[in-house]
């Protein structure tokens, strides 16, 4: 069995790792540094099927694997890939208690757990499930060679990740030929030849060695390659060992990432995972940090710069900051601070990701955030409409041809699919003082039967979505909110209900009702076809059939020519808008979509809560104050409304036209005099008054609102809105 | 030695003294950035900032360094755009390398309503000094060939808005800068120093109870990020401010490459990589309040998988390290700075997703305001009583991710 290195085959064991296959090959992956073969430094980092610093120690060799070193170059290339790739697959697993770290102290634990009757998950990383972090829930994220787990713990999760073994900071350290003890016995286990091994500290087990006595001083080699290890005895002198391989057993600190990670949520450590670190002695010279090429001597400048604290001199060498994320340096890092008097340094704060993984791995069981569709969605795409997000919604944008579909609404009659409006029923025995607490209109007013078009005010007096109030008798109201809206407003009923104890019930039916609007000067002759021989009256709302389908129909207008809304169950949507386009076609019938509606409501005056409003939208500023009782006793909003009132008008929202010439853009900047004057909101040519008509804010100037305004270099005048059917005779028709 | 380890800054460390003009409380940007103006522009240098831990370690350490003007309002892209300026001359005027690079930001739009958005943002910006043009499908592949047009074919780019003047720079080396050029000219900066209460006369705030004693001042300025609230409570105010938390990862170190910064209100997520060849991807703060610097899994499931959205090649990077810090967020999703009403009490706040950027000008203003006490035209919108007096800054623009 072979793989790839660098271009070239190379053959390997059954049951190797990349690396000890590398080994074997006598590559060293990262050209030389100290190996632990577990995970922890950074010396054997590879570009493995793609996907670069991945720790060749803990990936299993497959036959036809492409590994590039890393050596060659400083930093590996991005990627190149332009389109989208199926995603990583993602699994949950639950139990009582979830134990990381398959070795003797988690195998104990597991024991432990499983004759305490708890269910039990425990995560292996010999076995490719590499545990990169732990988060609330508690949730234990883990990468494997084909999935992401999400591994959920009932009760614990237990940390039995081991220790890591430190590693050596002298000068040679980068030479190749330096493993760890454990490094040294997997190594020896695996059949490798380390040829003449000299061991400092406790020697490895099964392995053929000769003892270095004194301390460690350096390393030489020649080529990359270790040759002698040079130590130190107490009487000061040197020692030298002539050598193949040098074994090192400096001590282990614990792999408590997780652990520390985990504060605050029930994470334990047991086993090596749980021990102090030990502190090695300060080095004098050699590389602290291999990942960013980090020395000794770097430390005492950068001491000698003033900075002292750990954390700034991680930032200010970027010690720990590379691929280990400080596993190699933070000892010394630790005991460099002691050495200049500092009390002993906590560890670096833990930050997932503990062992890496790709940005499409950790993806993994996410999708597209869901944007809703209503369920007339396949009609319109069959139509041939263009599709525009808006509100959380997929609408039809227009349907292909804006200027046939305005005219429709104009002159003949028209569909629009507005089952996006927000829709609730509020009911029960305080349904009428609840709303009249909510709203700034006199609920009470509003008879059985009837609608009223209404503001929703926070308590800051602002306006943040409107709709209507649809009565249907002293207990129970219908109301409607805007399409991007109404999640919002759900909460913000529910939360002053359940604040204010009011006994009523709120039901969201946005989703379970659909609703079609039918428009233009021959609905009613349509609606008649439809079998709606007495449809409702201006403001009135009715429950009948329509093409054999039960309907709620609400009178009103947003596009200024005659209206009814017919809100009926989604599941009869289709049913409903096939029969109307049908029986429409003598009528001259054409769906429009937003693109049509934004124009026709804009000839109308009508404004867009979040388009042509601002968070700082009270009614005054934007006319609608006629929308607020201030005689009612309280209401959201009411101190706030009864406040700013009193403070001069700074701007206002008005309708402008241009003299003459194409509409401006939305968003265009009004000048006055050469001044900033506010901005654009809407703005259309409207077919029917052969002119450009706007929606804008505009700023006092000493009391004054300027009559007449530049806009893209060119002439507007401030006019009075609706600018099109001010008697509003068409709609009430 | 890496090619990026710190150099040239010098940092002389002192004791406390007792009494200071000014006190500035918390040693982030902004506090730095006021000490080190009212040094050099005011000659004001009896002036002490106090940090509870390390200077730069909380926003002013965590934040995405992203450098641009290119918001919604008049004030803003004004205010911001002088940010922008004293960033491009702040490497020559303390003569420290704080890695300031000129990037560019795509602002992606998905939709024709975006579409309309990224033109209006174009248009003020231009109005106002900002340079900001809208663009083409096609010309933003030219500035940025790794992007994926189709939007993993759900997200299509249908336009973007490009501010060319947006830039990154290293956000330590911008503390570090501000910090030392302040204790050159005599200010003190005293780190591991918590306040743990004000002093008051009256209505007066005189100085500051702290770890390390207390201390007193004609002028104490807090350029608290985070715990703001808690600090104005001790004056007696009570700031309309939530505190967010606000998430980013970074990959790997791989070869400089990618140019730009990409974002996109849509995806609420923005790329750039650093000098270091990371690619760091942001995204909107989370919607619960806290103080809590806890990483969450959801955040960086979901934003690895909107970043992979427009740039399909970050699927197969690896993810080094996800952090997280806390945004003060305004009613308004504007900054709050100036006079509060207490005398002898300043503040710096609301800097939400955007106080990187602002350092330099927030800390120039602010400076100029305790210099002179009269609010400078610029922030002169930008008061705490905008919220009393109805006249809020309400920023769409901002309310983006950064």
């Amino acid at each position: 069995m072979r793989l790839i290195v660098d271009g070239r085959p190379i053959s390997y064991e059954p049951g190797d790792s990349l690396l000890i296959a590398l080994l074997r090959a006598d590559i060293q992956p990262t050209g030389g540094g100290c190996l632990c073969l577990g995970g922890d430094c950074a010396n054997c980092l590879a570009t493995v099927d793609g996907v670069s610093y991945v720790r060749t120690c803990q990936t299993a060799a497959k036959p036809g694997t492409v590994v590039q070193l890393h050596h060659t170059q400083k930093y590996p290339p991005l990627p190149q890939e332009d389109e989208a790739r199926p995603a990583v697959p993602a699994r949950n697993l639950f139990s009582d208690v979830v134990i990381i770290g398959a070795g003797e102290a988690g195998r104990t634990a597991a024991r432990e757990a499983e004759a305490a009757g708890k269910s039990i998950n425990l995560l292996d990383a010999t076995y490719g499930e590499e545990a990169i972090g732990i988060y609330p829930g508690p949730l234990v994220v883990v990468r494997t060679p084909h999935e992401t787990l999400h591994v959920h713990a009932q009760d614990e999760i237990i940390v039995a990740t081991g220790a890591a073994e430190i590693l050596p900071i002298v000068p040679g350290s980068e030479l190749a030929g330096l493993l760890t003890r454990r490094a040294a016995e997997k190594l020896a286990q695996a059949g490798l030849d380390l040829g003449r091994v000299v061991a400092i500290g406790t020697p490895p087990a099964a392995v053929d060695c000769q003892l270095a006595a004194g301390e460690l001083l350096r390393f030489e080699g020649e080529n990359g390659r270790l040759h002698t290890v040079i130590t130190q005895t107490e009487a000061g002198q040197e020692n030298r060992y002539a050598c193949d391989t040098a074994v090192l057993n400096l001590g282990l600190h614990p792999r408590n990432a997780l652990l520390r990670m985990g504060h605050n949520l029930p994470v334990r450590a047991v086993g090596d995972a749980a021990l102090e670190s030990d502190i090695p002695a300060c080095p004098n010279e050699g590389v602290v940090c291999p990942c960013e090429g980090v020395s000794v001597a770097d430390l005492e400048t950068i001491w000698e710069q003033g900075f002292h604290e750990m954390e700034l001199v991680k930032r200010a060498t970027l010690a720990g900051t590379g691929t280990c994320q400080g596993s190699t340096c933070l000892p010394y890092l630790r005991s460099f601070l002691l050495k200049k008097g500092k009390t002993l340094q906590p560890s670096f704060t833990a930050r997932p990701v503990t062992r890496q993984l790709t940005v499409g791995e950790v993806s993994a069981g996410t999708h597209h955030h869901a944007t809703a569709r209503t369920a007339l969605d396949a009609e319109h795409r069959r139509l041939g409409a263009q599709m525009e997000r808006s509100g959380g919604w997929w609408r039809p944008w227009s349907y292909g041809d804006p200027d046939g579909e305005y005219w429709a609404v104009r002159e003949a009659v028209s569909l629009m699919d507005v089952s996006t409006l927000g829709k609730m029923i509020v009911s029960g025995p305080d349904a009428l003082e609840f709303l009249e607490r909510l709203y700034p209109t006199k609920v009470s007013t509003i008879k059985d039967g009837r609608s009223r078009y209404v503001l929703l005010l926070n308590e800051r007096g602002y306006v943040f979505d409107d709709g209507l109030i649809c009565k249907e008798s002293d207990t129970r109201y219908s109301l409607t909110f805007t399409s991007g809206g109404v999640s919002h407003a759900e909460m913000w009923l529910r939360d002053w209900a359940a604040s204010w104890q009011m006994d009523v019930h709120i039901l969201h039916q946005t989703m379970s009702l659909g609703a079609i609007n039918v428009t233009g000067p021959l609905t009613k002759q349509l609606l008649a076809k439809a079998g709606l021989a007495n449809p409702p009256g201006w403001l009135a709302h009715t429950k009948a059939e329509v093409a054999g389908v039960p309907c709620h129909i609400f009178r009103l207008s947003f596009t200024g020519e005659l209206s009814f809304e017919l809100h009926h169950p989604a599941e009869d949507s289709v049913k409903l808008w096939r029969a109307l386009l049908e029986w429409g076609q003598e009528f001259g019938i054409r769906p429009h979509g937003l693109h049509t509606l934004l124009r026709l409501r804009l000839e109308k005056g009508h404004i867009i809560v979040g388009q042509d409003t601002d968070f700082d939208s009270t009614p005054r500023r934007i006319h609608h104050d006629w929308a607020v009782k201030l005689e009612k006793p309280a209401f959201i909003g009411r101190h706030a409304v009864e406040r700013t009132n009193k403070i001069p008008l700074d701007k206002l929202l008005v309708g402008l036209e241009m003299a003459d010439g194409p509409a401006p853009m939305e968003g265009a900047v009004i000048w006055h005099d050469g001044q900033f004057a506010g901005h654009i909101t809407s703005s259309a040519w409207s077919p029917v008054l052969h002119k450009a008509v706007m929606l804008g804010w505009l700023h006092y100037f000493d009391g004054h609102l300027p009559e007449t305004v530049t806009i893209d270099g060119r002439s507007a005048r401030r006019v009075p809105v609706p600018f099109y059917d001010k008697e509003a005779a068409r709609a009430r028709a | 030695m890496n090619e990026f380890q710190e150099k040239l800054v010098n940092f002389k460390w002192v004791e406390p003294k007792k009494t200071y003009d000014v006190i500035i409380i918390g040693g982030g940007g902004h506090g730095l950035a006021t000490a080190y103006y009212l040094a050099t522009r005011h000659n004001i240098t009896n002036v002490a900032v106090l940090e509870r831990n390390y200077i730069g370690g909380g926003n002013s350490g965590r934040n995405t360094t992203v450098i641009r003007s290119n918001y919604g309002i008049p004030e803003a892209v004004r205010f911001y755009q002088r940010s922008v300026e004293l960033y491009q001359t702040l490497e020559d005027e303390t003569e420290r390398w704080i890695m300031h690079a000129q990037k560019g930001i795509l602002w992606m739009a998905h939709g024709e309503t975006a579409v309309r958005a990224e033109k209006a943002r174009a248009e003020i910006n231009t109005a106002f000094g900002a340079k900001t043009v809208f663009v083409t499908p096609k010309e933003i592949k030219e500035i940025c060939p790794e992007v994926d047009l189709t939007g993993g074919g759900v997200w299509p780019i249908m336009g973007g808005s490009y501010h060319p003047e947006a830039a990154t720079a290293r956000h330590d080396r911008v503390n570090w800068a501000l910090a030392e050029g302040a204790m050159k000219r005599g200010v003190h900066v005293h780190q591991n120093t918590a306040v743990t209460n004000l002093i008051k006369s009256g209505n007066r705030v005189i100085g500051v109870e702290t770890t390390a004693g207390p201390m007193h001042a004609n002028v104490v300025m807090s350029a608290v990020g985070g715990h703001v609230t808690g600090l104005a409570a001790l004056a007696g105010l009570r700031l309309p401010i939530r505190t967010h938390p606000l998430q980013a990862f970074v990959t790997n170190h791989y070869e400089q490459k990618f140019h730009p910064i990409v974002a996109s209100t849509s995806l609420l997520t923005y790329v750039s990589q650093t000098a270091r060849g990371e690619m760091l991807i942001g995204a909107e703060i989370d919607r619960q309040p806290s103080y809590s610097y806890r990483s969450g899994h959801h955040f960086l499931q979901t934003c690895a998988h909107r970043a992979m959205t427009m740039l399909p090649f970050l699927r197969q990077l690896r993810i080094l390290r996800q952090w997280t810090g806390v945004c003060d967020m305004s009613p308004d999703y504007s900054p709050i700075m100036g006079f509060t009403g207490v005398d002898g009490f300043v503040l710096t706040t609301g800097w939400g997703t955007w106080g990187f950027k602002a350092i330099p000008a927030g800390g120039e203003q602010m400076a100029q305001l305790i210099a002179t006490g009269e609010t400078p035209e610029l922030i002169a919108p930008f008061a705490l009583d905008r919220f009393a007096q109805d006249r809020t800054m309400a920023d769409r623009g901002s309310a983006g991710t950064h």
